[in-house]
């Protein structure tokens, strides 16, 4: 069963960065666990009606939760493990 | 460049595609599974963080030894690696690796595992940040140990949405209530029929149980008809699914997760080639299989959940069926018995199967009674951000064709190749309710997912055909 949490054992945490902003989270979970722990749940703009768009289906079939990741862009934040020191940037609204 | 050559290449790591890369590696033959997550498992299986399992375990250790059982008996395992296409021979497989760089794989055969993926059904706000599907939920608790929010409301049909609630007790999240949009909760005699299946009833009446201590509120015959929010969902709208357009309840919440049930992912199998039927009960378009699950094309098994929904039980039986019916073609004796007993647990598999699906309402039923709960005015086509109304009036000038739909709108023509509202545009480019689903599926494209632009220069820069 879970949540049977070891007293005394508490998580290894690493430091990414959203959006220039450090952001300690459990080592190993997916970067969209780690931005949704982080109550940041704007991923993106949808292109054509610029609404915020978040996680959705979370096994990288919806493509809604696409950031860009150490510059590379288009990385599904669902398929996708937090390294330390990753530099994560969600989209920006737009003007 | 290289074309990696092996016995067999099952594309996907879940439940199936691993009980058949053991049982294959197990009689000396070489196996290579490719899966696009960055460990094996699929979604059934799906692995926690390390960290995550050490210190608060993991939610399926059976998962966890296959996955050591397949790496054990020498299975090349391509994790992290995305099959997007097929060549123009028809048989190598496109791949990408983590790097981004370009794979060719080719198996003398092929075994396409590729799961399902959940069934939404738009509403008005489906799109709004903090509207998920129960699965991205289920994954969060249990792979990450993240709760998805502070207060949830679960909706949607189908017995998956129980553990779903359960894993987000467990985590201290509030469950407000789960809609379900059947009647399957109550004793009838088709729910009867289950006593002969102890075992899986046991489970699924144990997390009935904890959800009746925690006071989850469990709504039958209900939909979600809209979510209301501004760059998050505040609150959830429901009406009785036999009544959808008279709203009955608003509910506060931080998180929606709504699903219909699970549609086969099958267009690595139709891009090969293989024969696929339309399920009049589903509209799921679902390769035309024998037992083994070896497809129109001799050389290619479809298994687990992209042969057609049945569970991860189900999954195993028909990758242990491919394997052995591989096996049996390459010259090796089966195990004493393997044969009879499998076909025994498919049998007794297939009478749960039909039991339970008897429960919850058939897709096809859904598509009746949904529609009429959506505006004119909602988002269809996540991607596009195609409106129902410009659907259905394409519906009705150009009839009830998908793909007339698809072309004239752009519904389904965005990146998840309409995997998130091909339900829903079949169902809305219905003219009168009482027609049937329309036959036909949007075709499979290639690249199956969006490929990095750098991989197919590479591949072009070495003069293949991209």
């Amino acid at each position: 069963m879970r949540a049977k949490a070891v007293i005394g054992t508490p998580p290894r945490t690493v430091t990414i960065h959203v959006d220039g902003r450090p952001v300690s989270v459990v080592e190993g979970v997916s970067l969209a666990a780690a931005l949704v722990g982080d109550r940041t749940w704007t991923f993106r703009y949808n292109p054509v009606s610029e609404e915020p768009r978040g996680p959705f289906c979370g096994m990288g079939v919806c493509l809604e939760c696409e950031v860009t990741v150490d510059g590379r862009p288009g990385v599904r934040a669902c398929l996708t493990p937090v390294r330390p020191g990753m530099r994560v940037e969600t989209e920006e609204e737009r003007a | 460049m290289t074309v990696h050559e092996r016995d067999v290449v099952i594309v996907g790591g879940g439940p199936a595609g691993l009980a058949a890369a053991h049982r294959l590696a197990a009689a000396g033959l070489s196996v290579t599974v490719v899966d696009e997550q960055a460990e094996l498992g699929g979604q059934y299986f799906r692995r926690p963080a390390p960290e995550v399992a050490r210190v608060w375990g993991d939610h399926r250790p059976e998962g966890g030894r296959l996955v050591g059982a397949v790496r054990a008996a020498g299975v090349e395992c391509r994790t992290g690696h995305l099959v997007w296409g097929v060549g123009d021979d028809g048989r190598t497989l496109l791949v990408c690796d983590p790097a981004e760089r370009p794979v060719r794989l080719r198996g003398r055969y092929l075994i396409i595992a590729t799961g399902a993926h959940e069934r939404p059904f738009p509403f008005p706000g489906w799109q709004l940040p903090g509207v998920t599907t129960p699965g991205f939920a289920q994954h969060l608790a249990a792979a990450d140990h993240t709760p998805i929010g502070e207060r949830v409301v679960l909706a949607g049909s189908g017995p998956f949405l129980l553990p779903v609630a359960c894993s987000l007790l467990d985590l201290g999240v509030t469950v407000a209530g789960i809609a379900e949009a059947g009647r399957p909760y109550r004793p009838s005699t088709r729910a009867l029929g289950t006593v002969r299946h102890p075992a899986r009833l046991r489970e699924l009446a144990g997390y009935a149980a904890r959800l009746a201590r925690a006071r989850v509120p469990l709504w039958q015959n209900t939909v979600v008809v809209r979510a209301d929010g501004g760059d998050r969902i505040t609150s959830v709208t429901l009406a009785a699914a036999t009544a959808p357009t008279r709203p009955v309840r608003t509910v506060q919440v931080d998180a929606l997760c709504v699903g219909y049930g699970f549609r086969p992912q099958t267009d690595l199998a139709r891009m090969l080639g293989c024969a696929v039927r339309t399920d009049p009960a589903t509209g799921d378009a679902t390769p035309e299989l024998d037992d083994s699950g070896r497809s129109s094309r001799d050389d290619v098994y479809v298994i687990g959940e992209a042969a057609g929904i049945g569970g991860a039980p189900v999954a195993e039986v028909r990758g242990l069926a491919a394997a052995l019916d591989i096996l049996g073609r390459e010259g090796h004796e089966p195990r004493a018995g393997e044969v009879r007993g499998l076909a025994a647990a498919g049998r007794r598999l297939a009478h749960f199967k039909r039991l339970t699906d008897a429960l919850y309402p058939a897709p096809a039923e859904l598509a009746r009674l949904l529609p009429s709960a959506l505006p004119d005015a909602a988002t269809l086509c996540r991607c596009e951000a195609v409106s129902a109304g410009e659907v259905r009036g394409i519906a009705r000038t150009a009839g009830r064709d998908v793909n007339a739909a698809k072309a004239w709108t752009r519904a389904g023509m965005g990146p998840c190749q309409g995997r998130e509202c091909g339900f829903a545009v079949t169902a809305v480019t219905r003219v009168s309710p009482a027609d049937g689903l329309p036959a036909g599926v949007f075709p499979s494209r290639l690249p199956v997912r969006p490929v990095p632009v750098a991989t197919l220069l590479e591949m072009a820069g070495e003069g293949e055909p991209a």
